[in-house]
């Protein structure tokens, strides 16, 4: 380890890493919407309450 | 610190008398102190518009309401005389203070769990969690709550969540370490008390860890940044509400997702299979009831709980009970039950009476000993002295040294060497212990006991003791 390391702050690296997170968690958010669609077109009302759930919606 | 000039004599008075909490010094918001035997808190100047918004959004008054952070009184004066003062608050005293490191597997997880709802609520009033350590969470009441008022700030929202590493560190990590590898990996916490790093959580966790695409993103991932140049980008990149809001519920869905396996370890299925009858059991229960029921005693410590069956008998007599074993599995067992009946009274603790927490921190003062956190009006050690004993090679003399020291009254059993139990502990070793009789029991507790009580338990020959501390 570069020894100039240990004057960075730790939360600073962390900035990059939820930016990465978020985006991947944003992408992974559009899929899962259109594929609830999809579903949703093809007879998936079985399960009525499923995409109006709001922590189902937005767990990834 | 206050200038000279501005001393007046009250005030050297009162600075005198105020005694600041040693593990109070990371934050420039304020800090904990005590006085006269309560606990205060200071906020000080720099953070004056931080708490004014956490009163006026409302989400003070919210969260105590829900019972997610403790409730305090204002109070209007400068009691330690500092220039930075602005305001002191009386929060809700605590009973008793209890460190992560000492927690079950359940108890981490509902504070992770509560840290995330604080920080949700918090943006719901354009405020933002600047910390998350489980250092903030005390457990009162039955659940987790929060100590800290000062650990909000106003939220800007082209920022990430400042405390993410704090949180992946501090809570994440040992959840994981816990689920894929042992349980008693939260004690590490001990070791790494500002979070467990990365590095080594990657290394200890198993490879079928990383199918899991969360441990990829918030473990793996961080970890591989790090190790890389090093270098920092100098424009932070825009974060959004929406952002945070994906972060959260993932955080949220990820550490609502770790349980533990199922495992049967060498205790927590002690009551089920035990060659101890019912009518042993019973007739134990209703002896140590009312004798807690007739004592003089607010607080009870049950050393060797197990699943807690006397820890509940004592809890529901009014005493408040800290119920201690050194096995996870049947803390958990036991928190998670005093969750569901709604028993409020208990703390379930992880620890090893034999091996207990050190002091820790700057100059081992910030996070006290389990000892002298342990001082309780009764102690209660059924069935526990043949492990210690025989199991552990401590002699009885160092048993009422010790238990003297916790409390003035104690409720103890001794289980003499023909029980069934002492002879599965002498099974595989040298018999030598040729003092274990009560006679050398009685002998050794007499020095620092009285007894007041002799009861045999029938069909046992285990005998149970009820015992005053000389002063």
């Amino acid at each position: 380890m570069l020894p100039y390391l240990l004057y960075i702050d730790p939360g600073s690296g962390s900035y990059l890493v939820q930016a990465i997170i978020a985006a991947v968690l944003g992408v992974a958010f559009y899929f899962k919407t259109i594929w609830l669609r999809i579903k949703l077109f093809f007879g998936g009302r079985k399960k009525d309450n499923q995409p109006g759930n709001h922590k189902e919606d937005e767990q990834v | 610190m206050a200038g000279k000039k501005t001393i007046s004599r009250v005030t050297i008075k009162k600075m005198s008398r105020y005694k600041k909490h040693p593990a109070s010094y990371r934050d420039p918001s304020g800090f904990v102190f005590e006085q006269d035997d309560i606990y205060y808190r200071q906020v000080n100047k720099p953070y004056a518009a931080n708490y004014e918004r956490l009163i006026k959004s409302g989400l003070y008054d919210l969260l105590v309401k829900e019972k997610k952070m403790l409730s305090h009184t204002e109070v209007e004066e400068n009691l330690t005389g500092e220039e930075d003062w602005y305001k002191t608050l009386l929060p809700e005293q605590l009973r008793f203070i209890s460190y992560p490191y000492e927690w079950c597997f359940s108890q981490w997880k509902d504070a992770a769990l509560l840290t995330l709802e604080l920080l949700q609520t918090a943006l719901d009033h354009d405020m933002i969690l600047k910390d998350a350590t489980p250092f903030n969470i005390q457990f009162a009441d039955g659940g987790p709550l929060l100590i800290d008022s000062l650990s909000f700030e106003k939220y800007d929202e082209t920022k990430p969540w400042v405390a993410y590493h704090q949180f992946i560190g501090c809570f994440v990590a040992p959840l994981l370490l816990a689920r894929y590898q042992s349980a008693d990996l939260l004690r590490m916490f001990q070791l790494y008390p500002d979070g467990i790093p990365l590095r080594l959580v990657a290394g200890l966790l198993p490879l079928k860890s990383f199918l899991n695409i969360q441990v990829w993103l918030h473990i793996r991932l961080p970890n591989m940044l790090s190790a890389g140049t090093g270098a920092v980008p100098k424009k932070t990149p825009a974060f959004s509400r929406k952002k945070m809001k994906h972060l959260i519920s993932n955080l949220f869905s990820f550490v609502q997702s770790l349980s533990l396996p199922t495992i049967k370890t060498q205790w927590n299925n002690y009551y089920d299979e035990t060659i101890l009858s019912d009518a042993y059991l019973n007739a134990k229960k209703k002896i140590v009831e009312a004798w807690l029921r007739e004592l003089p005693a607010s607080t009870v410590l049950d050393l060797g709980t197990n699943t807690g069956l006397f820890a509940e008998v004592a809890a529901l007599t009014g005493k408040y009970t800290i119920a201690v074993d050194a096995d996870t599995a049947c803390v958990d067992k036991l928190y998670n039950e005093c969750r569901k009946k709604k028993i409020t009274a208990l703390m379930p603790l992880c620890a090893d009476i034999t091996n207990p927490s050190p002091s820790i921190g700057w100059d081992n003062t910030e996070r006290s000993s389990f000892s002298d956190r342990m001082q309780t009006s009764l102690t209660m050690a059924l069935a526990l002295i043949h492990h210690l004993v025989i199991g552990k090679n401590l002699s009885f003399d160092q048993l009422a040294e010790t238990f003297s020291e916790f409390s003035p009254l104690l409720i103890i059993e001794f289980v003499p060497k023909n029980d069934p139990r002492v002879d599965l502990l002498l099974a595989n070793r040298d018999d030598i212990f040729d003092d274990y009789n009560e006679d050398a029991f009685l002998k050794a507790f007499q020095e620092k006991m009285i007894v007041l009580e002799r009861t045999m338990l029938q069909g046992t020959g285990r005998i149970l003791f009820l015992m005053k501390r000389k002063d």
